[in-house]
């Protein structure tokens, strides 16, 4: 489910070009290295970190064939087989183009990926690296000739050499250059969040062309439903976070600071972070806690900590607690506590960063979808349980009391969140037809023609 | 198509059941429409009205009670619902809601030995069933599989298929009971619908030790999920729809139903095929009260069969303090048993029993009795404590005969709709008294072996209910012996169909929840057969 979101996002990203223009990849000349074992190896740990699996595998099939089916706003898409098979896969890929797909976002066909693959952050991949995920892939997959099922979105989604624009404006392909100011140590971590780990894909903020906002790297943005938080030093240092708390957390899932993640960050933290060597996950964590300076900014000051709560049931039995509490009560208190403060590893809810969120939309999806890790207690969803204002009332109740927060959520964004991802305003785009599509395209020629024109210019 | 008064298939009644078959019809393409005569509540609520209630020992005590369908309640007071009519009064429990009975349970999902299908021939006492244990093999298979069932493989059931789920971990009371009492008594995982990890949207147990009356996670299976089941698998419910009587044609066959919504209106449902899912006692009441010119005593009873072979375990108990705190209380209320006295040719002599050995927290019960005793203040606290980590609940479940003598009909008394409510003659025989006998030796054995201190059994002569309601609508061969055919299917009725406990012409040695569910499985099939073959 997480993937799912993830996915649609960068399913609208896909979207958000309509425009013809002529490709021009770039080119990597670079021969691949013979494929020793270790070498396989070393790709094999980059694939983990990239998260390929979470994308290119469904549920009971055999690794890397693909095939899973995302619900987009604009249709389907279906993810690829990556495993060597000559007639399904991509055994007949040459090493020039496999670097040129995973960082450049362009098949050995010519035609061009939607960033549902996200190549704009794989392209910080060194050269080295890209020859030991090409040896992983030809030579420590197995090859099954399962064929995926092919995407075909609607007009103008369709056009997938529109995506060379996109490209043009959101597609850095330089690998990562080292910060000689830094350790060796940072350096690795930078490379890794932000290259194969691609933490930019959902933590970073996006334009109405769904390209990221480089400008607020890391800061946070919506997924549709789940928010992926402010993840620079600021905000992070204020939610209780420090080097030890995050690796912990990308470790298990858990931190000291009573976080536990969900949605697409537990899934990323099940198939990736979990498995990745221990080293490569302090690294992250060292660059996260320290980032330049030119990527930090004044996070706003959260609410102050909560302390332990008081509770009685002599409320409650007089018929006086509001609606929120009581469904807390009913529903989540057999875990969280009547006090939110957990039990033997049932999760406090008390000062969760969760709840020191601009947006409660974190909340209100658990309590909708439940909270599932591959191996540890997950938590039940309510959507078949409890209304629209009931999830209102109950995440609301949850966000003030344990959070001491003011942000709410009200019955029609539970009503947004229910739905998924079909709140993006390129669907109503894509339903206006052609006449704003033709609009679209020619404002963005515009834009990308001024761009081009400004660059140029002395 | 399914209208709110026409379908392919009617279903009268929405418990784990009624609910399980309509969910197969349904995706398997049939209309079906499930009648409900209680309301929808949710867990939530359910727990709320458990957190409020002052009497926690009572399992009904969170299930709505209605004057529309009532059901029978104990506290504070008896309502007295059913009239009872013999020596014993058969304290039936069940549940008049959506989800049905097995909203309080303990997730027992057993599957009867081999010669519980066959009493008659091999030790000469009850009934053989019309079918095998190999002919319902792929029905308890499949049941657990919706159900997440996990438990020991040493139950003496053979398996084709692993079980699907693995059994939650053995608490230390438990662990430590199992360990004592080896290897004179061998102490089993019961088979449970107990998640040990995440499965079907639902969590794994944490141990609140709340499974009776409700479990507050999901973590177990019950009715109630089924319904949920039933619905998203295209099953129309109706809820408050109190179905009071079957119409039929000149051939016998059944052409509508009728029923009260809770303001009294009168409601007609017509349909091709009718499945009576409503309890064993409830749906007895139903075919009686459907009484025409032409089956003057009532639907399906034709051979006067009808309601007659009311059988459930009846049950003893004893209590006593171990010599070790062993805690009982963390994990699931019903963990564990003994077995080995299930089978065997003792059957020809006396009742065959399972030994259960309860984890319920005894903190409640310990305090009432040092209460009662005078204790107060600190050593009352220590107390407390003391006994209730040491404190061991242990009953059994006996084998009781069908005997037609023991039977639901219907009292004089009406219910708020005007309805008349169950009567139930039940008696005890020597069969179930000598088995007694049997147990409280074992009883006495096993107290020894835990270096029991304070052993109390329940008072001689007495019996509780294990609400293993079975033989009222029971099935066979014969139809001057038997109410429904091997398929559930009424003798005298070729489109009614009834499934539930009812349909189990004997009660066997285990719980019978899987059993039931497993050959409403196995009508469905045979629903589905003819609705394609004509």
């Amino acid at each position: 489910m997480a993937k799912l979101f993830k996915f649609a996002v960068r399913a609208v990203v896909a979207a958000a070009a309509g425009v013809v223009f002529a490709a021009t990849g770039a080119s990597y000349a670079h021969a691949a290295d013979a494929a020793t074992p270790a070498l396989i190896e070393k790709g094999k740990n980059l694939a983990v970190a990239g998260d390929c699996i979470a994308c290119h595998s469904t549920a009971g099939k055999p690794a890397y064939t693909g095939g899973l089916a995302i619900a987009s706003p604009l249709g389907t898409i279906y993810s690829t087989n990556i495993t060597p098979s000559t007639k399904a896969g991509i055994g007949s890929y040459s090493f020039e183009q496999f670097s040129r797909a995973v960082r450049g976002g362009v098949r050995a066909d010519g035609s061009h990926l939607y960033p549902a693959m996200p190549y704009t952050a794989y392209a910080k991949l060194t050269d080295d690296d890209t020859a030991a995920l090409y040896a992983y892939f030809m030579h420590g997959v197995k090859a099954d000739d399962t064929p995926s099922p092919a995407t075909s979105l609607p007009f103008p989604f369709n056009l997938r050499f529109s995506m060379a624009v996109w490209n043009a404006l959101y597609l850095d392909t330089k690998p990562y250059v080292a910060d000689k100011s830094k350790s060796v140590e940072w350096n690795r971590g930078a490379y890794l969040a932000q290259g194969l780990a691609h933490c930019a894909t959902c933590h970073t903020p996006r334009n109405f062309l769904m390209g990221e906002i480089s400008s607020q790297y890391l800061r946070g943005g919506s997924l549709g439903t789940w928010y992926a938080p402010d993840i620079t030093p600021g905000a992070l240092s204020r939610s209780g976070w420090d080097q030890a708390a995050l690796q912990a957390y990308l470790t298990t899932g858990h931190a000291p600071n009573c976080a536990t993640a969900g949605g697409p960050m537990l899934e990323a933290i099940d198939k990736s972070f979990s498995q990745m060597d221990p080293q490569d996950v302090q690294a992250m964590a060292v660059y996260l806690t320290d980032l330049p300076a030119a990527d930090q900014h004044a996070a706003p000051v959260p609410a102050a900590t909560v302390l332990p709560l008081a509770t009685s049931d002599i409320a409650e039995m007089a018929g006086k607690i509001g609606a929120g509490e009581r469904l807390y009560r009913n529903n989540c208190a057999a875990c969280h506590q009547v006090n939110g403060d957990g039990v033997r590893g049932l999760p406090a809810l008390r000062n969760h960063p969760g709840l020191r969120y601009p947006t409660a939309d974190n909340v209100g999806m658990a309590i909708l979808e439940g909270v599932w890790p591959e191996h540890k207690q997950g938590m039940p969803g309510f959507e078949d349980q409890l209304s629209d204002r009931e999830v209102a009332d109950l995440t609301n109740y949850v966000m003030a009391t344990f959070g001491q927060s003011k942000v709410t959520l009200n019955e029609h964004r539970v009503r947004e969140l229910r739905a998924g991802s079909a709140t993006s305003p390129l669907l109503v785009l894509s339903r206006a037809g052609m006449a704003l599509g033709v609009l679209l395209i020619v404002a963005l020629l515009w834009y990308w023609q001024r761009r081009r024109t400004l660059r140029a210019a002395p | 198509m399914t209208t709110k008064n026409s379908a392919d298939v009617c279903v009268i009644g929405g418990g784990i059941c009624g609910a399980l078959l309509a969910r197969k019809l349904s995706l398997a393409g049939q209309s079906v429409l499930m009648l409900e005569s209680g309301p929808r509540v949710g867990r939530g609520e359910l727990v709320e009205r458990y957190r409020h209630s002052a009497f926690k020992s009572d399992f009904m005590a969170p299930y709505p009670f209605s004057e529309m369908s009532p059901h029978p309640v104990f506290t504070p007071e008896a309502n007295k619902y059913i009239e009872q009519a013999g020596p014993h009064a058969f304290q039936a429990q069940y549940i008049r809601m959506l989800g049905g009975t097995s909203w309080h349970w303990a997730a027992q999902m057993w599957r009867y030995l081999p010669s519980d299908f066959k009493t008659q021939s091999l030790y000469g006492v009850g009934k053989d069933w019309p079918i095998s244990y190999d002919d319902l093999e792929p029905y308890y298979y499949e049941a657990e599989v919706i159900s997440g069932v996990g438990g020991s493989t040493e139950t003496g059931s053979p398996r084709s298929q692993p079980f699907p789920m693995e059994p939650v971990p053995a608490s230390y009371f438990q662990q430590r009971v199992t360990d004592r009492l080896a290897p004179d008594f061998k102490v089993l995982d019961d088979c449970t619908a107990r998640n040990s990890r995440s499965f079907d949207g639902r969590p794994a147990c944490c141990g609140n030790n709340n499974c009776m009356p409700v479990c507050p996670i999901d973590a177990q299976y019950h009715g109630g999920i089924a319904a949920t089941s039933a619905e998203k698998a295209g099953v129309h419910t109706i809820t408050e729809a109190v179905v009071y009587k079957l119409e039929h044609d000149d051939q016998g066959a059944i052409t509508a139903v009728n029923y009260y919504d809770w303001n009294k209106t009168s409601h007609r449902v017509t349909a091709k095929t009718f499945v009576i899912a409503a309890n064993a006692i409830e749906s007895v009441k139903l075919l009686l009260m459907s009484a025409t010119p032409q089956f003057p005593n009532g639907l399906a009873n034709r051979s006067d069969q009808m309601g007659r072979n009311l059988c459930d375990h009846p049950a003893i108990g004893v209590t006593f303090d171990m010599d070790e705190p062993v805690w009982p209380g963390r994990g699931p209320v019903s963990p564990c048993s003994i077995g080995q006295f299930r089978d065997g040719d003792f059957r020809r002599e006396h009742a065959p029993f399972r030994i259960d050995i309860s984890n319920a927290s005894q903190v409640a019960s310990v305090t009432k009795e040092l209460i009662g005793a005078g204790y107060y203040g600190v050593k009352l606290e220590g107390a407390i404590r003391d006994r209730a980590s040491r404190r061991v609940s242990i009953k059994n479940a006996l084998e009781q005969l069908p005997d037609p003598d023991n039977r639901v009909t219907l009292s004089d008394k009406k219910d708020a709709l005007g309805l008349p409510t169950p009567r139930i003659f039940w008696d005890i025989d020597d069969y179930v008294k000598k088995g007694t006998v049997e147990t409280r030796k074992r009883y006495d054995e096993i107290a020894k072996q835990l270096g029991a201190t304070n052993v109390k059994h329940s008072k001689e002569g007495a019996f509780s209910n294990r609400q293993h309601i079975t033989g009222t609508l029971s099935m066979g061969k014969d139809e001057a012996t038997s109410v429904t055919d091997p398929f559930g299917r009424a003798h005298d009725h070729a489109n009614l169909y009834m499934v539930g406990t009812g349909v189990m012409p004997t009660v066997g040695t285990c719980n019978v929840t899987l059993t039931a569910v497993a050959l409403a499985l196995r009508t469905a099939d045979k629903i589905l057969s003819e609705a394609r073959h004509g």
